[in-house]
């Protein structure tokens, strides 16, 4: 018989969490940093390296902790849950996983400073397609060599010290590990309604060399994928937690709003709606512990459920964020409330580390739709 | 986390295909319509078949002829059933009476009823709703009076599936005329031949018939054959409704996922480059994969003991609501193809989609409606206050 129950490890990363954030991350220093172009909670990522959160996916060896998937998933649903603004995905997720897969004295280098909380890496994978496939690459890579263009979509490289690239080799998709301060690296805000922080990265006759190249000259892919995979698994319970805390708000909403005499909450339409709300976070939290399993124990399935996750996830979440809105009535609209904040953060969320599109093409896949 | 089965459950999941492969669903004959839950069409001789292998009895404790099996193996039964698409209409109904049975007795119904749906011999009709007590269930009408050994039983009752050919009803009866509401409630065991019982056919928009209209006139239930003590009735229904809902619905996904892959099929067949139909295949196959994982969710709790009303009836919402929008889908990717009955020149995928699209309607509606089950969500799991009762 199946085990559903989260192990102590999870449990106690879920309990500190929870304390951690209530207490240091209260919604209005969410909606500073989001409100902020270049926002930045510096003082909480130093705050959570303490706490050994940024070296969770990181081996003892490299200062990490050495957790499973499954630590680092009940760990994030938290983040999620608290719409904690931080480069925590992007670095401690994928940019780690795709480190760890690479080896190599750079990327040990860099993953016990990233471990310590002294660095920050981020990824410029897409271009101006917006498609995450290695197909739809067109940077040039020549490694030695130099390298010039442009990427898109970059997270939070307004504090990134640096970065994975991935373009086209002369054998395939390459990747390869830059110091964000290198000569010719150059940052463009883009302004982006959700409150995260995107940039075009421009290289301008940047320097590469040899060491340089992440993993094998070609083989890019085969560490941004899985890197990826369990990217969009981490967006997942990053966007059930924040769909949890919305259900929680509206829920509160329709307990205390009194119209007529009486609570909202009272009537059906707006009962009815929270039903709607509690099953679509149900149904999407399982389903992504599920991928989880899938991934953690190595089926040949895990990439289609990883893939179905990521699009039911992202789909019911934003359904939860737009009923949301309509349950909580006018007050929601507002900048100050912060239903907006976790909306914004699905939504992101849910495009990030591939959309629906390309997740529902994966599936459609696995069915034997070709 | 472990969404996985054991090493034993899974062999005996292959135990049931084996079974299936040797046994295939299209050989027994079948005697009552498929309702489109996911557990085919009624055949008491498949429904025997299960019973000689024992698997209408896996979870039952050892003293009432049960084999103590974890409830996994019921898990991987239904899904293995479900997915192949067995003719296993009563099982759920089986279920759901023998744990009522096993928890409340009486001694005469374990003695009398359980060996023979261990067998396969007994099947149920559930007497609960009537013309004037639907949603509103405790408006019930049905009396029973105890007259020397018998309870003498009047009433009528509706919408009871497969009652005209089931061999006993489960029948809710209000056996103390003072009380009102909940209290005073009974469950009796009323075997179909009784005098007195009259049951008769709804034919329903499917062209078939599924429900029955059952008339007790002055019928005489022997004194024991009642679930527990008299009064019990509705706190035993309560307690049963989590799991009543769950087993009724559990098969859902799997046979949902099986009608996925018949109109993968076919659009591979004709029409291999329609681009919105394998993205809205695929879309359906997320939402399937969604459904079951929030019944492994509401397995995992009630396996525990915990409570799952939430989950329960999340999962009943969901299935039902899915179940529509699935087979509407296969309706409109079959074209005009899609509403010829099975047999029909020109029909596709043996009419099984035009059936199945039409029981899809009243899911929404039977074991207590979607509106029901938000309201439970809302009131009993999210903490909304209830809406003031108006009393007539």
């Amino acid at each position: 018989m199946m085990d559903l129950s989260f192990s102590p490890a999870q449990q106690l990363l879920q309990q500190s969490g929870r304390t951690f954030l209530q207490q240091r991350c209260p919604l209005e220093r969410v909606q500073e940093v989001a409100l902020d172009p270049r926002g930045f909670a510096a003082d909480l990522w130093k705050e959570i390296a303490a706490l050994g959160w940024p070296g969770l996916l990181i081996s003892p060896e490299l200062g990490g902790s050495g957790g499973s998937t499954g630590e680092a998933l009940a760990l994030v649903e938290e983040l999620g849950r608290a719409c904690f603004p931080s480069p925590f995905i992007a670095s401690a997720v994928v940019a780690t996983t795709a480190l760890g897969l690479a080896g190599g004295r750079r990327a040990r280098d860099l993953l016990a400073a990233l471990a310590m909380g002294e660095r920050i890496c981020t990824l410029a994978v897409l271009e101006e397609a917006g498609r995450l496939d290695p197909d739809a690459l067109t940077l040039p890579i020549a490694a030695p060599g130099r390298v010039t263009g442009r990427k898109l979509f970059v997270p939070d490289a307004h504090v990134a010290t640096d970065v994975i690239v991935l373009g086209r080799g002369a054998t395939g998709p390459t990747a390869l590990l830059l110091p964000m301060d290198r000569a010719g690296i150059g940052a463009h805000a883009l302004d982006s309604m959700t409150g995260d922080k995107l940039f075009e990265l421009e290289l301008t006759d940047v320097a590469i060399r040899p060491d340089d190249v992440l993993g094998a000259p070609g083989g890019g892919w085969a560490l941004l994928g899985p890197a990826f995979r369990l990217g969009a698994l981490a967006r997942c319970a990053e966007m059930v937690g924040a769909a949890q805390r919305v259900l929680e708000l509206c829920v509160e909403h329709a307990r205390v709003r009194v119209q007529g005499g009486r609570p909202i909450g009272g009537h059906q339409a707006i009962q009815h709606a929270c039903a709607d709300l509690y099953r679509d976070v149900e149904s999407a939290r399982w389903l992504t512990w599920e991928a989880e399993w899938t991934l953690a124990t190595g089926r040949p399935d895990a990439d289609s459920a990883v893939a179905a996750a990521k699009a039911y996830v992202a789909e019911a979440s934003l359904r939860v964020a737009r009923r949301g809105h309509q349950i909580m009535g006018a007050i929601g609209y507002c900048e100050e409330h912060p239903l907006h904040l976790f909306h914004k953060r699905i939504l992101a969320a849910a495009l990030d580390a591939g959309d629906s599109t390309r997740h529902l093409d994966a599936v459609a896949k696995s069915l034997g739709l070709p | 986390m472990d969404f996985g089965f054991s090493a034993a459950e899974q062999a005996f999941a292959e135990e049931v295909r084996a079974f299936l492969r040797a046994h295939p669903p299209e050989t027994f004959p079948s005697d009552g319509t498929d309702a489109g839950y996911g557990s085919g069409a009624h055949s008491r001789t498949f429904t025997r078949a299960l019973g000689e292998r024992g698997w209408l009895s896996l979870t039952w404790p050892r003293e009432h002829g049960g084999q103590e099996r974890p409830m996994g193996f019921l898990l991987v039964l239904l899904e293995e059933l479900a997915a192949a698409g067995a003719p296993f209409g009563p099982l759920a109904g089986c279920l759901q009476v023998a744990e009522s049975i096993i928890r409340n007795g009486s001694e005469t119904l374990q003695r009398e009823i359980l060996p023979q749906i261990a067998a396969g011999l007994a099947t149920f009709w559930q007497g609960y709703s009537e013309p004037g007590a639907g949603s509103d269930l405790l408006a019930l009408e049905t009396r029973a009076r105890l007259e020397g050994d018998h309870w003498i039983l009047d009433g009528r009752k509706i919408w009871s599936s497969h009652a005209g050919i089931a061999t006993h009803g489960t029948v809710l009866a209000r056996t103390d005329p003072a009380s009102t509401r909940s209290r005073g409630l009974s469950m009796l065991m009323v075997d179909n031949r009784l005098p007195g019982l009259d049951v008769r056919p709804i034919r329903s928009l499917t062209g078939q018939v599924y429900h029955y209209e059952v008339f007790m006139d002055g019928v005489r239930v022997p004194r024991d054959f009642i679930m527990g003590r008299p009064g019990e009735g509705f706190g035993q229904l309560l307690r049963g409704l989590d799991t009543d809902r769950f087993w009724g619905r559990f098969y859902k996904a799997p046979f949902l996922r099986r009608i996925l892959g018949l109109l993968v099929e076919h659009v591979r067949a004709e029409r291999p480059d329609d681009a919105v139909a394998r993205h809205r295949l695929a879309h359906a196959a997320t939402e399937i994969a969604a459904l079951r994982a929030l019944f492994r969710r509401a397995a995992w709790l009630i396996e525990r003991g915990l409570p799952a009303t939430g989950e329960v009836s999340a999962a009943k919402v969901m299935a039902d609501e899915l179940g529509q929008r699935v087979l509407s889908l296969g309706m409109e990717l079959l074209g005009p193809s899609g509403v010829l009955r099975a047999g029909s020149r020109a029909a596709r995928l043996r009419g099984e989609i035009e059936h199945q699209y039409q029981t899809s309607w009243g899911h929404t509606l039977a074991g207590g409606t979607s509106e029901i089950q938000r309201t439970t969500i809302a009131v009993r799991v999210l903490g909304l206050p209830a809406e003031p009762r108006v009393r007539g």
